[in-house]
């Protein structure tokens, strides 16, 4: 059955979808969707205040990043180590957290590039969360764990490293998580990897 | 004087990797070829073609190469490589600003200066030291050497079997640096980091430092 993404290129929270869907091996079917036109021109869907990401599969339409992850995770045909039976619900817990992260590089990202007079974007929750992650990978790195929650990649990462990877753009000085940046390396290197603006592959 | 940093712990930096820092708001970009000797460079943060940072760049073999155009900077900083013309020699003029590094005592340091002599080294000497963390700060240098009781001429202060450094990024924050020596009775590496995020928390809401301190004795 058909599985369609409505996309928005630029949008962090679409990034996330388009990388966890590519690294799980998932095939879709992308419409993209510009914000940036006027509601009327937009798709029906997005008539309603409604926003990109939103998966469409089988009759469900789900608009949040983390589930929408979650879902595909769940999926028969996806390797189990996305979302590691053993590591459940510290990945989900992760992965939670994420989603929370994201919304919030995604306001502030948002203040700060998609518009005509561009403020100083908010960054404190943001510097917050980064720290928080970065106190967790450098106590995992010295324990021998190379990921945030299980022994291989998980859907927590792929959130995770979005919010990372794109915090430059808001100003973030990403020099200070040097456990991070050694994760993100490694997420980079990941078969099926995505790229976007500002997230090169280059490892 | 020459002044000799500490920008990062060496398992911060390993081969083929490449990592930006600061010291004093002058942008570094510290990398280590992927090649036999796996040399470890500090150069300016700053492509001399277009002035895009380097520490956003990748390490192919001995070289590093600029995301923006692909220029590859290799021996001497020169610019080896220029991806648009393989057949242009680059000339001698166009390379990078380079610093001078050392590794010792489990850490990488870095003088503005390209000083020759390295003093750390000749302040005493340690064997058997394995890097643990570097802990970004949110307060100035001043507050965090009075925690630690450091003065402002000790390279890295030795609480037992565990060393402290600290360097300046920019003005109003630090970078704390904890390494420790191998044998009977030194705490632990990852209890080490969480001790690290503990003294950096007191540090910050101006705390009870000589307490966390108090937990190396």
């Amino acid at each position: 059955m058909d599985m369609i993404l409505y996309d928005w290129t630029p949008d962090v929270r679409c990034y996330a979808v388009r990388l966890g869907l590519s690294l799980m091996g998932v095939e879709y079917r992308t419409e993209a969707v510009d914000m940036d036109l006027p509601g009327t021109r937009r798709l029906p869907v997005f008539a309603t205040g409604r926003c990109p990401p939103v998966l469409e599969h089988g009759g469900l339409r789900l608009s949040r990043p983390a589930n929408i992850l979650h879902f595909i995770a769940r999926r028969p045909d996806v390797a189990r180590a996305w979302l590691d039976p053993a590591c459940e619900w510290v990945i989900l817990d992760w992965l939670d957290f994420g989603g929370g992260a994201l919304d919030a590089l995604a306001a502030s990202r948002g203040g700060a590039l998609g518009t005509t007079m561009p403020v100083v974007p908010a960054t404190g929750a943001l510097e917050v969360m980064l720290r928080r992650m970065e106190d967790h990978m450098s106590a995992r790195a010295l324990e021998g764990h190379d990921w945030f929650a299980a022994p291989a990649a998980s859907i927590a990462d792929v959130v995770l490293f979005v919010v990372f990877a794109l915090s430059a753009d808001v100003g973030v000085e990403r020099d200070t998580c040097p456990a991070l940046r050694r994760w993100a390396r490694r997420m980079r290197a990941l078969p099926g990897f995505a790229v976007m603006p500002g997230v090169p592959d280059y490892a | 004087m020459h002044r000799w940093h500490p920008v990062s712990v060496l398992s911060d930096i390993h081969r083929g990797e490449v990592a930006g820092v600061r010291i004093g708001g002058h942008e570094i970009v510290l990398w280590r070829e992927d090649s036999a000797t796996s040399t470890l460079h500090a150069w300016e943060d700053r492509c001399p073609h277009r002035g895009m940072r380097l520490s956003f760049g990748f390490v192919r073999g001995d070289g590093l190469g600029c995301l923006y155009h692909g220029w590859q900077f290799g021996a001497g900083a020169r610019c080896k490589l220029i991806p648009a013309h393989p057949q242009v020699r680059a000339p001698a003029s166009i390379h990078v600003g380079a610093y001078g590094v050392r590794e010792w005592a489990g850490l990488a340091w870095v003088s503005l200066d390209a000083a020759a002599d390295f003093a750390p080294q000749a302040a005493q000497g340690v064997d058997g030291v394995q890097p643990v963390r570097s802990v970004h700060v949110h307060a100035g240098i001043a507050p965090l050497r009075q925690a630690i009781g450091m003065d402002d001429d000790t390279p890295v202060l030795w609480t037992g079997r565990v060393g402290l450094a600290v360097h300046e990024p920019v003005a109003g924050q630090a970078m704390l640096h904890v390494v420790r020596a191998e044998g009977d009775g030194a705490p632990s590496a990852p209890f080490l980091s969480h001790w690290a995020a503990r003294l950096r928390d007191a540090v910050e809401c101006g705390g009870d430092t000589a307490a966390v301190m108090e937990e190396l004795a």
